[in-house]
């Protein structure tokens, strides 16, 4: 390769020049800034993240596999993996081999640095070595292809989401149409670009063909230039307005996934983490068709890609509406390519609301309620050996208590497996605190959590059974118990009946298991209740389950949404759940067993009931 | 002048009197904090009950009936559980309602 | 009079209707799903305000359509409309062509068990008023002890009135009935305390009132205005039954022998069925859509089709009947017009 000017210089970088310039700069001060919007202590955890080697491999790890080849958009949806991959490790690629050609061929790039990699065929005429780089040239030719396939569905999905299985995608703002369309021209261009000069400075398959192929029009020198500028205009008018758009998702999504493996969490609901993650959501609308309250067109502008852009826009009467109408089921934070914390965030947000007053739990003695449940301390003062090692502490919940099915049954399980225990709340007890916490009050939420440690530490026992997927949540993540296991209901039956503690009838009742959002995303608990309920009869599956299961739509996490508007997100989570016609819908958690009932058109039960029923 | 005794305040409550702005904007935010019907569910399945004697049925009087003092003492253990939104059979979201009346109104009364 | 006129339903409006429309010359057609005639009714045992049997009055009721023709365990398969008449088949093969339909199709007792914080069907303590009635005409429910029961509960408005049971409408006839069934509660068993856990008492019809004054003065039955909220299980296997005695502004706790559910009328979804057949409307409340409802509320919108007793919203037995008699002179008036 030789050089075709001696200057090594045209006007036409100067767009692309100052686009690049702008952006880098804009990103390198936005990263500072979000860093430093850290808490002190997650600031550091997030050094030390970055030198020890496991998680500096991770990150490096999960940053090409999410970010270039997005591993996760692949496993949902091929075509939709493609596209992005496409694009996003063609683009990748083209600039590394871009880099490598110009390190190869030139020498002295001092100011050139900026813009060969991108330009490198108009500066530079083919000479006789040039064949040795036959490879890099259809490199070139083939990334830019792939990037071109990719291009092309984007624009098919554009114009018929449905093609790729997408029901509903996301309205693009005006700047973001701006960004799509130069991101779109940017590859078309750059091939028309390289097509002219492929004659002088060589090409391949792609470049080379057109050249030959429209030689009247391509290989007339003089209309080169125009689209050398168009080309470096369409990058210049994309990272201008970059940031400014949902395509700030591919700078932050790099800082994000090394902010993510630290372990850090969202602590402000603007700042830090929260920011990383709003800036990171790329717009591909994928919670809005996950998300339950989708049934309702109404709901649809309250999915989490919205509220990230509202955030973005710093529309607070929109925030507040969005985060507090959500179920937070965080079927979205499931299904999110980028990990974006859907229910995490809007709690953080719900975190900002002042009140005028607020309520204090420092008069209530826990005394009190300890007496209730101290049969432990004191058969143990009496009696050392326990008929079982286990010494269950039941904690039945506010919402069990109107439930009273569910609390009959645990009880005579247990009393079937021969399990000693203790009903922690027999005549009512103090909430859990996840309600409160997921109204965004956390100091309450902790006061909480405080005077039921007091009474459980005081209880003599060495395990917590909760009946309700709420508490169990709390109580898992926020509290500190030494020496006590924390389990539901659903995992000690689970696991009386594999050990054959608990000898349950088997007959041909199809049975379907709805994952509560709380048990299911909330703690992983997946297998137990299926292998419980396995025993008990025939097992099926909902349309959707597991991990994307749909919230029943009487969730507590929402604080706006009114009894009459949550009906058809319910009635929607019976479609999905009688998908394989079960002859009962078994559940795990009081409020869908509440909830499915005022709908369903056949039993409902929880596992415990159905457990109840078929063992002696 | 003091003569070592005075007529105390009647405990009558004068709607003449009663000061609705701060209602009238609970109401604006919660349309339905008039679908009470007073039956008293709330209250028994209180938990907070039995610790500072909350009562929505309570809160819901008195505020209308321009008694908010006695609302915030009644309010301060309540825990938002949501027992009281899951049996009321009026379908009101009183969790929701819990948290305007603590936007709205103050602890001093003011 | 070779006009068909089929009668969906031969409960108390049913029969009624046929027995005048027998008087008025015409030989009507009763389709009953069940194997007997009467209705809810024939479930009951007294009726208020004067404690007349059930039995008689059904009784005479069946003694005065027996000329009709009646088919019990039969079901309307399907309906097809034809010009200016309907063509009925039903499912024991019998199809029927007629100009003229009286829906009589009536209410269905809410399911209890859907309130599940009254542990209806965990508890063995829970019944419901139409239990209560089974008992007073068996004597048999495993769930009574006949002897030692120191209090009983009453609780109104179950399924009634409430948003979340889809059924805000006032049943109209639990109150009486539960002050009736407490009456008749304390009759057998003196020596047992006696709760009705009301939102409000609505004794409108003839000689309530005094019903009410008796079980309060004569027989000490304690009226406690509160709904009752959380039933839960004693450890000598009563229930405690929690509500607020909203008049004292205090929660109350009671223990009890026995709870006694009034559960509430709620649409049979036999008549939705049947308006569905005939594409006839459901009003909001979800009983079948009258013309109007204060002129004409045993009309249906449809010429030739007629309403009378529960299926247009709770009633009582003599509004029931008052309803069918009505619906019959309005048949025969219809016949008349059309000929």
């Amino acid at each position: 390769m030789r050089e075709r000017f001696l200057t090594g210089y045209n006007d036409f970088v100067l767009p692309f020049v100052f686009g690049m310039l702008f952006v880098l700069t804009y990103c390198l001060i936005g990263m500072i800034r979000l860093i430093m919007q850290l808490p002190a202590k997650d600031r550091k955890r997030f050094f030390l993240s970055l030198i020890t080697p496991k998680i500096l491999f991770k990150d490096i790890k999960d940053i090409f596999l999410k970010c270039l080849i997005h591993v996760d958009l692949w496993k949902r949806n091929k075509l939709l993996g493609y596209m992005h991959s496409s694009i996003a490790f063609g683009w990748f690629m083209i600039i590394l081999v871009g880099h490598i050609e110009v390190f190869l061929y030139t020498s002295n790039l001092g100011i050139k640095a900026l813009y060969y990699p991108i330009f490198f065929r108009y500066f530079v005429a083919e000479t006789e070595s040039t064949m040795k780089g036959s490879l890099i040239f259809f490199l070139m030719d083939f990334f830019l292809l792939v990037i071109l396939s990719g291009i092309a569905l984007a624009i098919i999905k554009r114009v018929r989401s449905r093609f790729f299985g997408m029901r509903r995608t996301t309205n693009p703002s005006f700047l973001d149409l701006v960004g799509l369309y130069s991101l779109w021209a940017i590859f078309p261009l750059r091939l028309l670009a390289e097509s002219f000069t492929a004659d002088i400075s060589g090409g391949s398959f792609l470049t080379k063909s057109l050249n030959y192929v429209f030689t009247e029009f391509l290989s007339n020198h003089a209309n080169m230039l125009p689209a050398w500028w168009a080309y470096s205009c369409a990058l210049g008018i994309f990272f201008c307005v970059l940031p400014f758009t949902r395509y700030m998702h591919i700078p932050t999504e790099i800082l994000l996934i090394p902010l993510r493996n630290a372990g850090i969490r969202i602590v402000n609901a603007r700042k830090g983490l929260a920011k990383a993650q709003v800036y990171s959501c790329p717009s591909c609308g994928l919670c809005i068709d996950a998300c339950p309250m989708g049934v309702m067109k109404s709901n649809i502008k309250d999915t989490t890609v919205y509220l990230n852009r509202q955030i973005r826009r710093n529309n607070e009467a929109r925030i507040e509406e969005i985060s507090d109408k959500c179920l937070l089921c965080a079927k979205c934070t499931a299904i999110c390519p980028v990990g974006v914390e859907g229910d995490k965030l809007r709690i953080a947000q719900r975190s900002m609301r002042r009140y005028n007053f607020g309520p204090d739990y420092s008069n209530i003695d826990t005394s009190v309620l300890s007496e209730q449940c101290n049969k432990f301390v004191t058969n143990q003062n009496k009696n050392v050996s326990l008929t079982d090692s286990k010494r269950v502490l039941y904690f039945s919940g506010c919402m069990t208590a109107l439930t009273p099915a569910i609390r009959k049954a645990t009880e005579s399980l247990l009393g079937k497996a021969g399990i000693e225990y203790e009903i922690m709340d027999r005549d009512g007890g103090i909430c859990c605190g996840r309600p409160m916490f997921m109204a965004g009050r956390f100091d309450q939420a902790e006061q909480m959590v405080r005077k039921n440690t007091e009474i459980i530490l005081g209880s003599g026992a060495d395990t917590l059974l909760l009946s309700c997927p709420i508490c169990y949540k709390i109580f898992r993540e926020q509290y500190e118990l030494p020496g006590i296991t924390i389990i539901h209901h659903t995992e000690l039956f689970g696991d009386l009946v594999s050990s054959g503690r608990l000898k349950v009838r088997k007959d041909d009742t199809k049975y379907v298991f709805h994952d509560p959002c709380e048990l299911g995303r909330g703690c992983g608990i997946y297998e137990q209740p299926r292998q419980a309920l396995s025993a008990a009869g025939d097992l099926v599956e909902a349309a959707k389950n597991r991990k994307e299961s749909i919230c029943c739509g009487g969730s507590l996490g929402s604080l706006t949404l009114s009894f009459e508007k949550r009906k058809a997100m319910t009635e929607n989570a019976l479609t999905n759940l009688t998908a394989a016609s079960p002859d009962t819908i078994v559940t795990a958690c009081p409020l869908c067993l509440n909830t499915f009932g005022r709908y369903a058109d056949r039993p409902v039960e929880d596992i415990a009931q159905v457990l109840d029923r078929k063992t002696n | 002048m003091d003569f070592g005794f005075k007529i105390s305040p009647s405990s009558a409550i004068n709607l003449d009197n009663v000061d609705t702005v701060k209602f009238e904007q609970l109401h604006d935010m919660e349309p339905d904090v008039y679908k009470c019907m007073a039956c008293g569910s709330c209250t028994s399945t209180c938990p907070a009950n039995r610790f500072s004697g909350m009562s929505m049925r309570k809160v819901i009087l008195a505020l209308q009936r321009g008694k908010e003092k006695d609302v915030v003492s009644m309010m301060r253990n309540c825990m938002l559980c949501g027992k009281c939104t899951m049996v009321c059979p009026r379908g009101i979201n009183t969790r929701h309602l819990i948290l305007s009346i603590c936007r709205i109104y103050r602890e001093d009364g003011k | 009079m070779k006009e068909n006129i089929v009668i969906i339903g031969g409960g108390i409006a049913g029969l009624e209707a046929a027995g005048q429309l027998l008087g008025l010359g015409y030989k009507p057609i009763i389709i009953e799903k069940s194997d007997r005639l009467g209705g809810h009714v024939a479930d009951w045992n007294c009726l208020f305000p004067d404690m007349t049997p059930a039995k008689d009055v059904v009784g005479r009721l069946i003694a005065g359509a027996t000329e009709a023709n009646i088919f019990l365990n039969t079901e309307i398969s399907f309906v097809n409309k034809l010009k200016d008449s309907y063509n009925i088949m039903l499912s024991n093969g019998i199809s029927i062509i007629t100009k003229i339909i009286l829906v009589t199709t009536g209410f269905s007792v809410f399911d209890a068990s859907k309130k599940e914080e009254y542990g209806y069907g965990v508890y063995d303590q829970v019944i419901t008023n139409r239990d209560l009635e089974h008992w007073f005409n068996t004597g048999n429910d495993r769930r009574i002890d006949d002897c030692g029961m120191n209090a009983v509960g009453f609780v109104h408005c179950v399924g009634s009135r409430d948003e979340k049971a889809k059924n805000p409408q006032c049943s109209k006839v639990c109150c009486i009935t539960a002050v009736k069934q407490a009456i008749e509660l304390k009759q057998k068993f003196p020596e047992t305390m006696v709760y009705c856990f009301y939102m409000d008492l609505r004794m409108f019809g003839k000689k309530y009132e005094d019903f009410y004054i008796g079980a309060q003065r004569d027989y000490g039955i304690r009226f406690i205005r509160g709904r009752v909220s959380e039933v839960s299980e004693n450890i000598d296997g009563r229930v405690i039954v929690k509500a607020e005695d909203t008049l004292s502004g205090k929660p109350v706790k009671v223990t009890l022998d026995l709870l006694v559910l009034m559960a509430g009328m709620v649409c049979n979804p036999d008549s939705t069925k049947v308006a569905n057949m005939i594409s006839l409307p459901i009003d909001s409340d979800g009983f079948l859509k009258s013309r109007d409802n204060v002129a004409d509320i045993i009309d249906s919108p449809k010429d030739g089709i007629f309403y009378a007793g529960a299926c247009t919203g709770p009633k009582t037995v003599p509004e029931t009947l008052a309803e069918a008699r009505a619906a019959a002179l309005k048949i025969h008036l219809y016949n008349k017009t059309m000929q």
